[in-house]
């Protein structure tokens, strides 16, 4: 890869490092539907964070826009300073699951990341490690129409690990997985923050996000309704739920 | 180079190159077959010697755009397309490396139904006791003249594909222009007549030497099969680069 200097003043003010994901006045209209309204958070380094909301109230969208698969109509999305596709070796710095299938039936999982892999030039060893670390070794061989519901969310996992990540965003990760898959999800994510990585996970599954996440972003209607340390919104003896509940509840 | 080799990896992980070569040529046997049972008078003309042995230009074309269009397509169907961008988010290198890959594929898919359809036509005409009127330059036309033109078929597939996006549509709108909007437009019924040369299909056609006098020459068909297939390719960048991925 060449690099190349850009010249001139910078156009970002200095990046702060501990700022991995920073969304600013960000707003996504479909026609007449307002998807994301001025939504304003920012992630930092090191949490995992919960990014909570109703079915239908962005959070998928907000994750497309952050990762550059949709181009947002006002305000920014940047991770680790930049738009996700002006980041060098973007698959390096940041890993995504975004659905379960996302894969094409008919070819093996291993195939799958292998494709993946040459595309990003990652080293094909890394396709091995990956596989075992989702236990997925066995299965790597087969077409993935063979794969289970967990084993899919499992290769989804495989394939955001692929670039050895420093941030993962994840997509309603624990749809599918059983409940010792969720107890593993859950220690691999606290591993993962303990080397100083990051993790944005979006889920309605408020129980299991109560016990996994630090810190967390809520919207509802595409609007920031609450952000902060789980701590600190649930310090009044409310459990997370019924926070979530009292502030995501439709107006009469 | 990284791109070349994820996306011919793509295609051979799965079975959907096997099954549309394996359907090209099963097609092919029966459409030259059929063509050799025409009346011997008829058959004994060289017009005719050439558009039979000249279906694997035809079929190999159409098969190679459809192997174009669905290493689109199916991406998209399958939503492969998401972790595709996020591993390389330069859209326009990734749909640069559909048309390079899908281009070889086509060529390879062209050559072996340009030589299938020769093989079984010519073996087909001579034990109905006929006697070839073609030449040397002839077979080569057929042959490498089908190459070429499912190679840059194969590249209209991609771009077309990247422009509309949905694998049944596509496809069926490839099929369909190939198999008879195309002959409609340029046959009596509209009567485009001396423009309907210029159309893709039959640029394809001359390519591999059919109805001299009528298509344009096998050079002229080439030049603007190329001129459509670096539009499409071009068009379908372009569009993919801009639209949202769903």
């Amino acid at each position: 890869m060449t690099s190349h200097i850009d010249g001139g003043v910078p156009i970002a003010p200095a990046v702060d490092e501990a700022v991995v994901v920073a969304v600013r006045t960000l707003t996504k209209r479909f026609g007449d539907v307002v998807a994301v309204d001025d939504l304003t958070f920012s992630l930092r380094k090191g949490t995992v964070t919960g990014f909570l909301g109703p079915n239908g109230a962005g959070k998928t969208t907000t994750l497309r826009l952050l990762l550059g698969l949709a181009e947002p109509t006002a305000g920014e999305a940047l991770v680790f300073g930049r738009r996700y596709r002006d980041l060098v070796q973007p698959a390096r710095r940041v890993g995504a699951v975004l659905e379960t299938g996302d894969f094409h039936p008919g070819r093996p999982g291993r195939d799958h990341l292998r494709s993946l892999a040459l595309a990003a030039e990652i080293e094909p060893d890394r396709v091995e490690e990956v596989l075992e670390l989702v236990e997925l070794e066995s299965a790597a061989s087969r077409r993935v129409r063979t794969y289970s519901l967990g084993m899919r969310q499992r290769l989804g996992l495989a394939t955001a690990l692929l670039g050895d990540p420093e941030l993962l965003v994840l997509d309603e990760p624990a749809n599918g997985l059983d409940p010792a898959g969720v107890h593993w999800l859950r220690g691999f994510l606290r591993r993962f923050t303990d080397q100083g990585r990051t993790v944005l996970v979006s889920s309605h599954m408020l129980a299991e996000a109560a016990q996994t996440v630090d810190e967390v972003v809520i919207i509802d209607r595409g609007r920031l309704v609450a952000t902060g340390g789980i701590d600190e919104l649930t310090e009044d003896g409310r459990t997370l739920e019924e926070v979530f509940l009292a502030l995501t509840e439709a107006p009469t | 180079m990284a791109l070349l080799r994820s996306e011919l990896l793509k295609h051979r992980s799965t079975r959907t190159l096997l099954g549309l070569f394996a359907a090209m040529l099963g097609l092919i046997l029966l459409a030259v077959l059929l063509h050799s049972l025409l009346p011997a008078e008829q058959l004994a003309d060289r017009h005719t010697q050439l558009m039979v042995l000249g279906r694997g230009e035809f079929l190999g074309a159409l098969f190679a755009a459809l192997v174009g269009a669905m290493s689109v397509t199916a991406e998209i169907r399958h939503g492969t397309i998401r972790p595709t961008f996020l591993f390389s988010p330069r859209r326009d290198r990734v749909v640069a490396a559909k048309v390079g890959v899908s281009v070889a594929i086509g060529a390879g898919f062209g050559l072996l139904a340009g030589a299938a359809a020769v093989a079984v036509g010519a073996a087909a005409l001579r034990a109905r006791g006929i006697t070839l009127q073609l030449d040397g330059r002839d077979y080569i036309l057929l042959v490498a003249g089908s190459a070429a033109a499912a190679a840059l078929w194969a590249a209209i597939g991609v771009g077309v594909g990247a422009l509309v996006r949905h694998q049944v549509p596509t496809l069926v709108g490839i099929c369909a222009w190939l198999l008879f909007v195309e002959g409609l437009l340029a046959g009596d019924l509209v009567g485009l007549g001396e423009v309907g040369r210029y159309l893709p299909g039959s640029a394809a056609s001359a390519i591999s030497g059919q109805d001299p006098g009528t298509l344009l020459t096998p050079a002229a068909g080439l030049a603007l099969l190329a001129a459509y297939a670096a539009v499409a390719a071009l068009a379908g960048a372009v569009a993919i680069s801009r639209r949202d991925v769903g």
